[in-house]
């Protein structure tokens, strides 16, 4: 089969989407029954050597690139069509209508929770699969779609192996003027409009987590529009000593920050999956999550971490400072099932799945 | 007859099956089988079947379930009875195949290994079973022709969970129990839950004659072995000669009496439910005739109907007189009927405005001491014995003409309505005129509790426009119809079977039977009996009617019983529930459901708890 994949972020470009998308492209490519994949993303420019079968045509405008999308299907021919966000489901299954082939689609999170217009939903219930990344955002789909539950799958997010457990960062911890404090890191994007990553639900919980646990000190990687605010409130809890805000960090520098850090918190209410806490669980840390997104997936309903209510301060101080103490452990075993190798398998049989 | 369930953590993202949560929901079936309660878990945790027994062929432990092949390599667990479980047996003993029990769930591992998923062909009976093939590493799942059995599932894209109940199902603690909107619509449209919606968006029913495989990706399309519309165009379209009447009278006789055999096959008593209709009488008539010697009969009768025209026990207690059954009469009160009414609730399993009679009646059977009874259900879909056979086809042609007018069918409607509230008629009638002129829209107004119309008095308007698109009443009811058997009969024949008696009927004797520990067989519900009807009534229209059914055994049923006018049942239970005091009372009675039918109020105050 060959296939056309329409994509937001292609290889080249960075954050959770375009890194579940590089994984896709990467085992599709290496599917048996894929013969090659032709890539048009709207944004990312190649750094490295794709891998074997796939092809990524330079990313364009919006416009340009739907032309562009219009324009491949035309000239060659394709078995399948991947579209890689509900957004342009439209374009997607227009195409996969004209050409009468197969339509896959990927949803990630919060555009997949909420009822989307009779375009999209129609669009979506064209599809032959669509592959969601958690079984929350699954359920929200199915709520406002009346596409059959058989023909929605859940494919969950990969890590990739540079993510491992490390002996402590002290020379970091002494750079981020942490060193000698048991730390709790949260490593996501500070956006005013969504808030819902649950940086201000730590912060309002570290006046009692202090009195647990006085050592205490609460690590921010990631920036974004909403840090002001938090800062402030760090002040106004009487906890910004405690609070480090270390800014945008590169991907390459993600697993020394994870090095230096004795907890990974991040009580979410907006999570698609949250690969974030795969990594930072691959990486040794015992992780805590909310119980009311995707985050469960990430957290394998409990074998990998710890789900709390994001609302309940009181039952978030307790996992804070009982991993703080020891009295949660990290699973680093129970993450290995999210390895690439599982989940270029599943691509596989969803692909035979295609096939017959 | 039992009680099924199973968990199946296909993904690899899934935790090993939590083992009390199997138990749980296995356990919340303890009525469906009293007899004994199993489980099975392969090595690797990711698959668990349950079972819970009521024992009642091979009584020993050798039927005991969760069963595996003598290679291990299969493992089934099963709620129903195979009737020609003896038959396929031989075959297969014919083959080289060795059985160690004398159980019909025996029968299903040997019929996978040698037929694989095509074995549901071979299968007479009532059955929902799932079967666990380790070498494949693939979960089967299958149910009868016609839905007698019930089997729920619930695919949350990790795991996969079933259950003979939607409640045990949530009693697992798994299970999101966010409401499907198109099983509310569908309530109040029917009076039942079309399947395959169920109350909840995440589980659903597996369709009747339906298989279901799932696999490492997870639960797949499920698909259609039978369809009872397909047996009538097959049978249009033998076209054979036209028969004598006396040929066509003798082989559906043979017929009947052949259904009846094959349910009475059991290694224990098998009693039967006696009203003073026609099919429970010549069913206990044919028992009689296929050789039972002793038979046990139970009627209802009502305190309020003493001494009146509605009062059946009398010409029920004649019938048993007449093929000399050991009867009992069980009279049932209101007071009972209240002090029954909490177990009721909570026996029933998705809402359903019927099944109470059924309660009571098993109840009954029960107290006797009987495990199996035989019920003359599916006699008027079978022989045309409701009043849609005569009205739906007459609507139809009426309205076929206006209906084809763009438009008409609502305005005329709209137009109508404040009349016919005016003067008192049903709220149905303005809607034959919307629907009135295709099979489908006509059935849905025959069969219809509320009218889509109304719908925005009793939910909420989101609900109402998310249920019905995704409902979609119309083209679920035309679905049934494919592939088209050429007459009314037939047409309506096929919807009243696979709407109204599935969602409605099988399922309600299915809680209310379950709930007594007592098994329901109904030999008029009986997929080769129904070829036979078929073919014989396309052959030969006018002979084949309850009148041949009343004379199939061979005492044929008493005069009075055959040339009773058909009354349908009656019953003072519509009374008792207007009369009931439910802790949620009926929020809109006033209005909408002031002075409406009991079943409309019944319904709103079910909905409410």
């Amino acid at each position: 089969m060959e296939v056309l994949a329409l994509l937001s972020d292609g290889f080249g470009a960075v954050g959770g989407i375009a890194r579940y998308n590089q994984a896709l492209m990467t085992a599709l490519g290496a599917c048996p029954h894929i013969s090659g994949v032709t890539i048009l993303p709207r944004f990312g420019t190649p750094t490295s050597p794709l891998p074997d079968g796939v092809v990524q045509q330079p990313a364009a405008g919006k416009f340009a690139w739907a032309a562009r999308a219009l324009a491949s299907a035309a000239r060659q021919k394709f078995d399948l069509v991947f579209c890689g966000h509900l957004n342009t489901v439209v374009l997607a299954a227009a195409i996969a209508k004209a050409r009468h082939i197969p339509l896959w689609v990927q949803v990630h999170g919060i555009e997949a929770w909420e009822p989307r217009g009779r375009a999209v939903r129609a669009g979506l219930e064209a599809a032959t699969i669509v592959t969601s990344v958690s079984r929350y955002t699954r359920r929200r789909l199915l709520s406002w779609s009346d596409i059959s539950p058989d023909r929605v799958r859940v494919l969950p997010n990969t890590f990739t192996v540079s993510f491992v457990p490390r002996s402590r960062n002290t020379a970091l911890a002494e750079h981020l003027g942490l060193a000698g404090k048991r730390i709790v890191l949260t490593v996501g994007r500070l956006s005013a409009t969504e808030r819902y990553k649950g940086h201000d639900r730590i912060i309002r919980a570290l006046p009692e987590v202090l009195r647990q646990v006085p050592d205490a000190a609460y690590l921010i990687v990631g920036t974004g529009d909403d840090r002001s605010r938090l800062e402030k409130l760090a002040i106004d809890e009487g906890v910004a000593h405690v609070v480090k805000f270390a800014g945008e960090v590169p991907e390459a520098d993600l697993p020394d920050h994870f090095a230096v850090a004795d907890l990974f918190a991040m009580p979410s209410t907006g999570e698609g999956f949250g690969i974030v806490f795969l990594e930072a669980a691959a990486s040794g840390l015992p992780v805590i999550g909310g119980n009311r997104d995707g985050s469960c997936d990430a957290l394998a309903d409990g074998a990998i971490g710890c789900a709390v209510d994001p609302d309940d301060r009181a039952q978030l101080v307790e996992a804070i400072s009982a991993a703080l103490q020891g009295r949660q452990v990290s699973q680093p075993d129970a993450v290995s099932r999210f390895a690439i190798e599982n989940f270029a398998s599943h691509v596989d049989e969803l692909v035979r799945s295609l096939a017959h | 007859m039992c009680g099924i369930n199973g968990i199946h953590a296909f993904h690899y993202a899934a935790n090993p099956v939590d083992r009390s949560e199997l138990i749980r929901t296995r356990d919340h079936m303890a009525p469906r089988g009293p007899d004994g309660a199993e489980a099975w878990f392969s090595e690797d945790g990711r698959v668990a079947l349950g079972h819970r027994r009521l024992s009642i062929i091979d009584l020993s432990d050798a039927g005991t379930q969760p069963m595996a092949s003598s290679d291990g390599r299969l493992v089934v667990t099963f709620n129903g009875e195979i009737y020609n479980f003896r038959a396929l047996r031989a075959d297969l003993e014919a083959k080289g195949h060795v059985f160690v029990s004398q159980s019909d769930t025996e029968v299903l591992l040997h019929l996978y290994a040698s037929r694989g998923e095509a074995m549901v062909h071979d299968l007479r009976g009532m059955f929902a079973f799932a079967i666990w093939d380790s070498t494949r590493q693939v979960l089967f799942l299958a149910r009868d022709p016609y839905g007698i059995k019930p089997l729920y599932y619930a695919d949350d894209g990790w795991t996969f969970r079933f259950a003979s109940q939607v409640k045990a199902l949530l009693a697992g603690g798994a299970i999101s129990r966010d409401p499907d909107p198109a099983g509310q619509v569908g309530f109040y449209l029917w009076g039942s839950v079309p399947e395959p919606f169920t109350t909840c968006e995440a589980i659903r029913a597996l369709p009747a004659g339906c298989t279901l495989t799932v696999d490492r990706i997870g639960a797949r399309e499920p698909r259609r072995y039978h369809s009872i519309a397909a047996v009538y165009r097959e049978a249009d379209a033998l076209r054979l000669p036209r028969h004598d009447a006396s040929d066509v009278r003798a082989e559906l006789r043979d017929a009947l009496a052949d259904s009846v055999r094959h349910h009475l096959v059991a290694d224990v008593p098998v009693g039967a439910f006696l009203s003073a209709g026609i099919d429970s009488g010549a069913l206990v008539g044919l028992m009689r005739s296929v050789g039972q010697q002793s038979i046990q009969t139970v009627t209802l009768a009502f305190e309020e109907f003493r001494g009146r025209p509605e009062d059946e026990s009398l010409l029920a207690a004649g019938v048993a007189r007449a093929f000399e059954t050991q009867h009992t009469t069980r009279v049932v009160t209101q007071a009972e009927f209240e002090a029954d009414l909490p177990r009721i609730l909570d026996a029933m399993d998705q809402p359903t405005i019927d099944g109470i009679n059924t309660w009571f009646v098993a109840k009954a059977a029960r107290e006797l001491g009987l495990k199996v009874a035989i019920s003359g259900l599916g006699g008027d879909e079978l022989f045309g014995g409701y009043p849609s056979f005569r009205d739906i086809p007459r609507w139809v042609k009426l309205l076929a003409v206006p209906s084809h007018v763009p438009g008409f069918g609502r305005v005329a409607r709209r137009l109508s309505q404040p009349l016919v509230s005016a003067v008192g008629f049903s709220p149905k009638v303005p809607g034959l005129l919307e629907y009135g002129g295709t099979y489908a829209g006509a059935y849905l107004v025959r069969r219809g509790l509320f009218m889509p119309w109304e719908l925005r008095q009793l939910l909420d308007p989101d609900v109402v426009h998310r249920g019905l698109r995704r409902l979609a009443p119309l083209a679920r009811v035309e679905a049934e119809l494919p592939p088209a058997p050429a007459s009314a009969h037939a047409k309506v024949a096929s919807l009243e079977s696979s709407l109204y008696m599935r969602n409605q009927l099988l399922r309600d004797t299915d809680w209310a039977s379950m709930a007594h520990s007592l098994e329901v067989r109904v030999p008029l519900v009986d997929s080769a009996l129904l070829q036979t009807v078929a073919t014989a009534r396309a052959a030969a229209p006018a002979q084949v009617g309850k009148e041949l059914l009343a004379e199939s055994p061979n005492v044929p049923l008493p005069t009075a019983i055959r040339e009773r006018a058909k009354t349908g049942f009656t019953t003072p239970i519509g009374r008792w529930i207007r009369d009931a005091r439910l802790g949620a009372a009926a929020r809109r009675e006033r209005g909408l459901l002031e002075n409406a039918h009991w079943s409309r109020q019944w319904a709103e105050r079910l909905a409410a708890i």
